[in-house]
């Protein structure tokens, strides 16, 4: 099954999701799909200008274009998942989950979606991290 | 995403005894003819996708809790990420966050493949207004 992870570039959601089974679904792909097809020529961007506007699909016209652009990468994988796992509030805000007006978007389509949702936290020790990877575990292998 | 390309990302948890180098050596005894680029933190593996997906399989296989991995979109070497032409990384900061967690997911992984009992951790709840009040006054 497809899997939509968020934070969409986490290592951890990616190699847990793949692991137990299933495909998981980042915002590594549609980067690079527009690496192999189109060529981003505004680097460090992974977006075009066409995305921002795409991204009005998922956010109204007066929510900031950097919002407009995450969500034009991540609205469609929501879109085609048939689950999704959550780690909310991450201890670092870097990158791509640096907006948290986008993760609560994020949140808001997966809940509008209806699909089965987990929502997790980071791990701060061995208990939480037995806890983590038992609930996903746990998750996954309920989807089947 | 293209058939043709997959490059991975091979991270080694921080307590592994394993270096980047040695992974690198492996992967090339493998001899499936993929692309294999050391980095400080593993190693990069690029090829097609099934060949990829063998090498992930054995990795896996040889250091089930050791070595993670994922999806990377650029390609290796791409001059708008590479460090040694100053391209920029935007995600890098978020690897380097859970590279530190990854000791944490490993006891996480080892105990759920022994099958031990798990507890969900209660949420935190809010600090009342009031208690919050009695600290900022108790340091004043």
């Amino acid at each position: 099954m497809k899997i939509f992870i968020d934070p969409p570039n986490s290592l951890i959601l990616f190699d847990l999701v793949e692991r137990f089974g299933h495909e998981p679904l980042g915002a590594m792909a549609p980067i690079q799909d527009r690496i192999d097809k189109i060529e981003l020529d505004m680097p460090p961007m992974n977006v075009t200008l066409d995305d921002v506007v795409k991204g009005l699909k998922y956010a109204g016209i007066e929510v900031p274009s950097g919002i407009r652009g995450r969500l034009a990468l991540w609205g469609p994988l929501i879109d085609i998942a048939d689950a999704a796992i959550t780690m909310s509030e991450p201890p670092f805000n870097f990158g791509c989950v640096g907006c948290e007006r986008s993760n609560e978007m994020v949140r808001y389509l997966i809940r509008r979606r209806g699909i089965p949702h987990l929502i997790i936290g980071y791990p701060e020790d061995g208990d939480e991290a037995k806890a983590v990877v038992g609930q996903i575990k746990e998750f996954l292998e309920g989807l089947k | 995403m293209s058939e043709e390309r997959e490059t991975r990302i091979f991270m080694i948890s921080p307590n592994s005894m394993t270096t980047p180098d040695q992974l690198v050596r492996e992967i090339h005894a493998m001899g499936k003819g993929v692309t294999a680029k050391e980095t400080c933190y593993g190693t990069l593996v690029e090829g097609p996708r099934a060949l990829v997906r063998e090498v992930l399989a054995t990795v896996r296989g040889k250091h089930p809790y050791d070595i993670y991995s994922k999806v990377r979109a650029y390609p290796t070497g791409d001059p708008r990420r590479c460090r040694a032409q100053h391209g920029t990384r935007p995600g890098y900061s978020q690897l380097e966050a859970e590279w530190e967690l990854l000791p944490l997911i490993q006891h996480g992984l080892i105990c759920s493949d022994k099958g031990e009992p798990f507890e969900v951790p209660k949420e935190k709840d809010k600090l009342p207004a009031e208690e919050f009040k009695k600290i900022c006054e108790a340091i004043r």
